[in-house]
């Protein structure tokens, strides 16, 4: 995550976007896979041999991001049991990294995770150490994977994705309409149009190159348990009609959910103070208008905490209202909260924790006590639909 | 009394005198074989089974490297507060500073030097140095506050011993308050307190003055980290109500700042003049969540004086020195906060100081940093002694701070108190002392997991001390002291966690947890108790046969500290013989009972654990997640504590025996559940120390210590041989002996129900015998003279029809028996005196029937008096024509003492009692000579009165019942006798009619069991061979064994044995009471008389098996008459 200083009255309205075309089945059927799965044993769900993620007819699933350390990997069921009692609920969802620069498949996590209860969402970020923010592309470069020089690194993680055999929701490359990580189309020509091309932007394009490199080959892996979104920020960074989300769309084909990071105020210097409704409406109908079908995701959502500026308890409460409205938002499926407090380099902190004061936590404990924001994610047998 | 006339076939007369030696010569064989197997068996059980303890686990020592390596001084590391960044030269600082001073130098010139211990109450060696340093220090921080979660809860620990302490010795305390939880420090909770509800704030401060009023403490240190630089003055504004609040109670307020942030993140201008000191803590320049390097170097510890000498008044300023150590696992990436000791004991094992290597604490950063190696990873470890302190120290000083801190208590090098005195020059003789390392009791951990070993060598060491051209101490490691060490192992991966399980096994819970870990497919170690293992080896077997290890948990679950070395290593051995007797294993695994964790921390709680290693081999296996499932808080609360505590280690304790463990039986799924979902394997003992099991539980080899293994093994059979022998004989005993009882109660009850019909129909026309028939009454006296008058005179006034006759004869009585007859018989012509030489009662009577007239006789002893109805009562069932004999109703008279009385009741319920019963079954066992009436054809038939045993009266009952003769009782024919009144007579008594008895017994040994005799052989003649020889001779044993049980922990069972027991004996003596009118209450006595009575009957009983295997002759037993007897009419 991390996004710097993006506001509302940096938008301009954006061009509406051609619809996709063919409408394709978001979900992936059922298959014959023989590996045994790794739950059988200690998982006390009831066991179905072939899990697949359902999207819920009503409701939403919700989860959470909850300071997995420095790398966004060190999830441990201490951490999530105790986000737990915080909410007062179980989450469906659980967000963590799996970034390049490991060139491991994060076995441990998915497994901890599945063995709770949830899917996980796995940002998995093509960058290498220090995983810092703002320094440009480096040996993980969306080029080099075009060019298929990670090609051994993506059929290790998709063959463990398979071998691991629940359902994994990957956000590959997470906000490339963003300003910051080194895989933003910003990075890769921006605004310079491909040559003969009246709409086609080098930045984006090369994004969405990289993307279908990677949803072929985890596919071709037989991985068919991998579930892609597309993680885009709310509001892109330029606000310029090239880096808008219509542009980085890959294809019906390519993506199974669309989603998007939505935050509040982030720092103590920002001017005034964002409210959720634009911060979720128009990005909502931005993503929308790329599919017709296509569930939508907010693959983060936070707040800081500024009673200076704003509520943040108001904050989360509207999020919760705004979210649960199914006339106005019918596509909306999950949410997962960014739950993560850091210091800034100008010494003052970030509060997005769920508790940063006794109101903010009440407020989210309220909000997500609705049933409507589910807690559990829901399984059909991939083989059973088949027959 | 054996005379010369003694009958040749005496019953168990052993004429020759040979049964006694023989039987001695036997018996004395089989005792020195007995003992001779008993000391074999205990020699075995305390020679130690020769285990062979892995061999990775017993050579430490070699696990451990030494690694000189050059750590680099990381300044460079992005993550190393660098002071520079915060000390600021420009003028208007020093003018605002020159402010600050002249305004604080007045309140403070001339205090002398703060000198701040911080104290933790979990580390016992944080007291120690407190103890023993008190007079050193003037101040004490204790850990008394937390300020945590996002509403900002305030909890207060109080440590009374703490400051009960401090007051005894003039120490002011000054208990941090930190925002910290477990290892989590919670800025929310400051930041939500300072910018909330002034309601909010000031209930804080009034709560919090209140509890450090509560504590008799001298105010508050407040450590506040992490917190949000933004709200500046919200903190500078609450800790302004916070002191205003302080200062009203008297107290004082001290701020904690950590180099680095918190020089931005306070207002620390205007806090000095809101807080009473600062406390600058100036370690940790790299942390434990840093890379390794220098905790506190001397000239980064310079620069943060300085930045603070910028900031403010040196004066209000107290420096906390760093006094402990970090260990780094560069491998796992985990940091352990460490003492000196714990340092220098790391650097000795690992032989850092070999080979003329040395570690030298020198410029510039004046620290020490070592590194070695073991199995699980590579170390660093850097460390502050009393040279870096001396150093800092000097500096602190010399910039005119207002004091010093030390943190903390316990983790220290010793030597460290002897530098605040120490001269800015110290001689050569205080470098000297200051190089001298001396060895200690203090306990030193090396290692990680809960496995742990023991070393308790103690090795003073040296280190070179020389002074710099500058000033500052130099000091060269040349050779590590140690100190005693546990070694730590096991602590496996991440997420490797072991299940144990203590106190098995036990029949109800251990297979019910077997079968979870069967199903879950886990497997565990089982600590079992030893004489658990006795009782239920199959279990022992089952545990092993599912792939558990066993390990040894002392035989009866003792407390090892408080045991001698020989009763423990018995412990220990009777265990090991016996796991290896029943699963043809041994076990190199043992956990101490009652262990409270695995950090011992006295000197003395390692002497076991170096016993049980060093001495017997064995691998000590203690535990960190100790949920305490045998208090049983709750199955729920049992899950929960092995949650928060599995971040501690890798060992569950749980117990499936010792009470009811249905919690943990409830619990343990669960647990399983949590272990695997968050990520853990449960693993064995010895995957878990990379062991085979084979080591780890070696197949007792055959050829090794085979008689030792043969002898234990057997013993152990035995043993259990003759425990399951013992309860299956009580078992048996118990249902005989309320089998019995019941049926005598019923019979008895019929008897009593006829006779009353009987009576009521009692019409004398119907008898073929009319009640006139002439009556012949013999009575043998030898020294009656007392009773014999009043006896004579008890029948002669009876109201019998018919013609009687007495014949008494007088046994060559020594005393007036003759006169007193012959004075009776002067008066009375029905009364005949025959005298002869005494010749034994039988002799006796023989004599008076050869003299006596008529066919039924009637026979009463000499001291028994009659009613005036006896006679009638006691012929009636003559009319019968197969009825030979009929026993009366013998009463005891004598009711003066306690002996008596219990006799009285025994008579009541005991005899005649069973002779209602038996007669109902004609199987009557004895008609007394005290009073029975037999016809004189019966007697003739039976050969007449018969020498050759003491109880004639039983023999002749015995002889009529072969010759077909019926048995009556007339419980109506009462005869009051007099009853022995001491407990020397009465056993004298008794003894007679237990030899008597046994002579009967045996000379009628053909009627038990013979079907001719119906219930004589099937009921009472066993009846008496079982109840009152046996089982009376039992008695002590039982009663021995089940005392012992009492003392055992079994009296609940027991006790209600007892319960039943007596309830059945009270109910049959109420029954007999009933049925002769006795008042009810009498039968009370039995509960007495089953106490003093029984041993009594058991002594006599044994006596007399003594007798018969002497093959001696018994004479009468002669009973000294007091002639108290009154017949009760």
């Amino acid at each position: 995550m991390r996004n710097f200083g993006l506001r509302i009255a940096d938008c301009g309205f954006p061009k509406l976007a051609a619809y996709a075309g063919a409408l394709i089945a978001i979900f992936i059927a059922g298959c014959d896979r023989t590996t045994s799965d790794p739950r059988a044993g200690t998982n006390p769900q009831p066991a179905i041999r072939n899990p697949q993620l359902t999207i819920p007819e009503r409701g939403v699933y919700a989860g959470a991001y909850i300071e997995f350390g420095d790398n966004e990997d060190t999830v441990t069921l201490e951490k999530i049991a105790n986000f737990d009692r915080l909410v007062g609920k179980e989450q469906a969802i659980i967000a963590s990294s799996s970034y390049w620069g490991e060139q491991t498949f994060p076995k441990a996590n998915m497994e901890l995770i599945a063995r709770y209860g949830a899917v996980p969402l796995v940002f998995w970020s093509p960058w290498d150490r220090p995983y810092v923010e703002g320094l440009g592309p480096d040996k993980y470069s969306l080029t080099s994977i075009i060019a298929g020089e990670h090609d051994g690194y993506i059929d290790l993680w998709a063959d463990s994705a398979r071998e691991f055999g629940s359902p994994i929701i990957v956000s590959f490359a997470n906000e490339p309409n963003g300003s910051w990580f080194p895989w933003s189309g910003l990075h890769y020509g921006g605004d310079k149009l491909l040559p003969g091309a009246t709409n086609d932007y080098e930045g984006p394009e090369i994004f969405k190159k990289a993307w279908r490199h990677i949803v072929d080959r985890v596919r071709a892996r037989g991985a068919k348990n991998v579930q892609f979104v597309l993680h885009l920020m709310d509001y892109s960074d330029p606000q310029e009609e090239w880096n808008l989300a219509e542009h980085y769309y890959p294809g019906a084909d390519y993506v199974d959910w669309l989603g998007f990071s939505l935050y509040g105020d982030q720092f103590h210097n920002d001017e005034g103070w964002a409210n959720f409704f634009p911060l979720f409406d128009w990005p909502y109908t931005e993503l929308c208008l790329l599919d017709p079908a296509k569930p939508i995701m907010v693959c983060e959502w936070g707040c800081g905490e500024f009673p200076e500026k704003g509520s943040k308890a108001q904050w989360i409460r509207d999020g919760f209202r705004i979210m649960k409205d199914t006339k106005k938002y019918p596509r909306l499926k999950a949410c997962v909260f960014w739950h993560e407090r850091w210091q800034n380099d100008d010494g003052l902190y970030s509060n997005l924790r769920v508790n940063s004061t006794p109101a903010s936590q009440q407020a989210y404990r309220e909000g997500f006590a609705d049933a409507f924001f589910l807690s559990r994610p829901l399984f059909k047998d991939g083989m059973s639909e088949k027959r | 009394m054996s005379t010369p006339e003694a009958p040749k076939r005496f019953v168990f007369q052993d004429p020759r005198g040979r049964r006694w030696p023989r039987l001695r010569r036997v018996l004395l064989a089989w005792c020195v074989m007995v003992a001779l197997a008993v000391v074999w068996f205990f020699q075995a059980v305390f020679v130690r089974p020769e285990l062979k303890l892995p061999h990775s686990i017993r050579s430490l020592k070699g696990q451990l490297h030494s690694a000189i390596k050059e750590t680099e001084r990381t300044t460079d590391d992005p993550n190393v507060i660098n002071w520079q960044k915060y000390y600021a030269t420009s003028q208007a600082a020093m003018e605002r500073l020159t402010r600050i001073r002249a305004q604080l130098r007045k309140k403070r010139s001339g205090d002398s030097e703060i000198r701040l211990g911080f104290y933790v109450d979990w580390d016992e060696n944080s007291f120690a140095s407190l103890e023993e340093h008190a007079g050193t220090l003037t101040h004490i921080a204790p850990e008394w506050f937390t300020l945590t979660k996002t509403t900002s809860d305030l909890t207060y620990s109080a440590d009374a011993k703490l400051s009960t302490f401090a007051a005894s010795h003039g120490l002011e305390v000054m208990p941090l308050l930190r925002n910290l939880e477990d290892d989590d420090w919670q800025p929310e909770a400051v930041e939500n307190l300072a910018t909330g509800s002034a309601d909010k704030r000031a209930q804080f401060v009034k709560t919090l003055v209140a509890d450090l009023k509560s504590g008799n403490a001298d105010g508050v240190i407040i450590d506040w980290e992490l917190v949000d630089p933004a709200y500046k003055d919200a903190y500078t504004h609450l800790l302004t109500e916070l002191s205003d609040a302080l200062h009203d109670a008297e107290m004082e307020l001290w701020f904690l700042v950590s180099p680095g942030d918190a020089f931005e993140t306070f207002d620390l201008e205007e806090l000095s003049a809101v807080v009473d000191r600062f406390v600058a803590l100036l370690a940790d320049e790299n942390s434990d969540s840093d890379k390794p390097g220098p905790i506190s170097s001397l000239d980064w510890l310079e620069g943060w004086l300085k930045v603070i000498d910028n900031t403010g008044d040196p004066n209000q300023w107290i420096i906390g020195l760093g006094a402990y150590a970090y260990d780094w696992n560069e491998t796992t990436k985990k940091t352990e906060t460490i003492s000196f000791k714990d340092a220098m004991s790391r650097a000795s094992y690992a032989g850092v100081d070999l080979d003329g290597r040395t570690v030298e604490v020198a410029a510039p950063a004046y620290n020490g940093v070592f590194s070695y190696s073991e199995p699980t990873g590579d170390h660093t470890v850097s460390f502050l002694d009393a040279i870096s302190f001396f150093n800092q120290l000097r500096a602190v000083r010399h910039a005119g701070f207002a004091g010093v801190a030390v943190s903390r208590l316990g983790s220290e090098d010793p030597s460290l108190w002897d530098v605040f005195d120490a001269a800015v020059r110290p001689a050569s003789g205080a470098l000297a002392a200051l190089g001298k390392l001396h060895a200690s009791d203090t306990i030193t951990h090396v290692g990680s997991g809960e496995i742990v070993t023991v070393d308790d060598t103690r090795d003073d060491g040296e280190r070179h001390i020389t002074i710099e051209p500058d000033g500052n101490l130099r000091a060269s490691y040349v050779d590590f002291p140690t100190y005693p060490i546990l070694y730590h192992q096991g602590a496996g991966g991440q997420h490797e966690v072991a299940l144990t399980f203590d106190d098995g096994p036990d029949p109800e819970w251990t297979p019910r947890i077997l079968d979870i870990l069967k199903e879950r497919g886990v497997k565990a170690a089982f600590f079992i108790v030893g004489k658990n293992a006795e009782d239920h080896p199959a279990l022992v077997q089952r545990i092993l046969d599912e792939g558990h290890e066993i390990g040894n948990h002392t035989y009866s679950h003792a407390n090892l500290a408080i045991m001698s070395p020989a009763r423990m290593r018995l412990e220990l051995n009777m265990t090991q013989r016996l796991i290896e007797s029943i699963t043809g294993r041994s076990t190199t695994l043992f956990r101490p009972p009652y262990n409270a964790d695995s950090n011992p921390t006295k000197i003395e709680e390692l002497t076991p654990l170096k016993i049980a290693q060093e001495e017997l081999d064995y691998t000590v296996v203690l535990e960190k997640v100790d949920p305490q499932d045998w208090a049983r808080p709750g199955a729920d609360v049992i899950v929960q504590r092995v949650k928060d505590l599995r971040n501690e280690g890798n060992l569950v304790l749980l117990h499936d025996a010792g009470g009811d463990r249905s919690q943990t039986v409830e619990a343990l799924p669960k647990i399983i559940d949590y272990l695997q979902m968050r990520g853990d394997r449960i693993v064995s003992l010895s995957e878990l120390l990379n062991i085979p099991r084979d080591e780890l539980m070696p197949p007792a080899d055959a050829a090794a210590q085979p008689v030792e293994r043969l002898v234990t093994s057997a013993g152990f059979r035995l043993w259990r041989v003759v425990i399951e022998f013992f309860w299956a004989f009580m078992i048996f005993a118990t249902v005989l002996v309320v089998l019995r009882t019941l049926v005598v109660a019923w019979l008895a009850q019929r008897h009593h129900v006829e006779g009353i019909s009987a009576a009521r129909a009692l019409n004398p026309s119907t008898l073929d015998l009319r009640p006139s028939t002439p009556l012949s009454v013999i009575i043998a006296a030898f020294n009656e003279g007392k009773v014999i008058a009043k006896t004579l005179h008890s029948v002669l006034k009876t109201d019998y029809a018919g013609d009687i006759e007495v014949v008494v004869v007088d046994d060559g009585s020594k005393d007036d028996t003759a006169a007193e007859i012959e004075r009776v018989a002067a008066a009375d012509s029905r009364v005949r005196l025959i005298r002869q030489a005494n010749a034994g009662k039988s002799h006796a009577l023989r004599h008076g029937l050869a003299n006596a007239a008529h066919g039924i006789i009637v026979f009463l002893d000499a001291d028994t008096l009659f009613e005036r109805g006896t006679l009638s009562a006691i012929v009636a069932p003559f009319s019968h024509p197969l009825i030979g004999a009929v026993s009366g109703n013998a009463r005891v008279g004598n009711l003066r003492s306690f002996v008596a009385r219990c006799q009285s009741l025994e008579y009541i319920c005991g005899f005649n009692l069973d002779r209602r019963a038996y007669s109902e079954w004609n199987c009557v066992t004895v008609v007394p000579g005290a009073v029975s009436a037999i016809r004189r054809s019966a007697i003739v038939a039976a050969g007449g009165f018969s020498d050759d045993t003491l109880a004639e009266d039983t023999d002749l009952t015995l002889t009529l019942h072969r010759l077909g003769y019926q048995i009556a009782y007339a419980p109506e024919a009462i005869a009051w006798t007099e009853a022995p009144e001491t407990w020397r007579t009465l056993a004298k008594q008794r003894f007679r009619w237990a030899f008597g008895t046994m002579q009967c017994l045996w000379k009628h040994r053909d009627i038990v069991f013979n079907p001719r005799f119906g219930s004589l052989g099937w009921f009472s003649l066993p009846g008496i061979w079982f109840y009152q020889i046996l089982l009376v001779a039992l008695t002590p044993l039982v009663d021995a064994i089940l005392l012992f049980s009492l003392f055992s922990g079994h009296a609940a069972a027991i006790g209600w044995y007892f319960l039943i027991f007596l309830a059945l004996d009270l109910g049959l003596a109420m029954l007999a009471c009933y049925m002769e009118d006795e008042p009810l209450r009498r039968a009370f006595t039995i509960i007495p008389m089953r106490i003093i009575y029984r041993p009594l009957l058991a002594w006599v009983i044994w006596q007399a098996i003594i007798r018969v295997l002497k093959g001696a002759i018994v004479g009468w037993g002669k009973l000294e008459r007091t002639g108290t007897v009154t017949a009760r009419t």
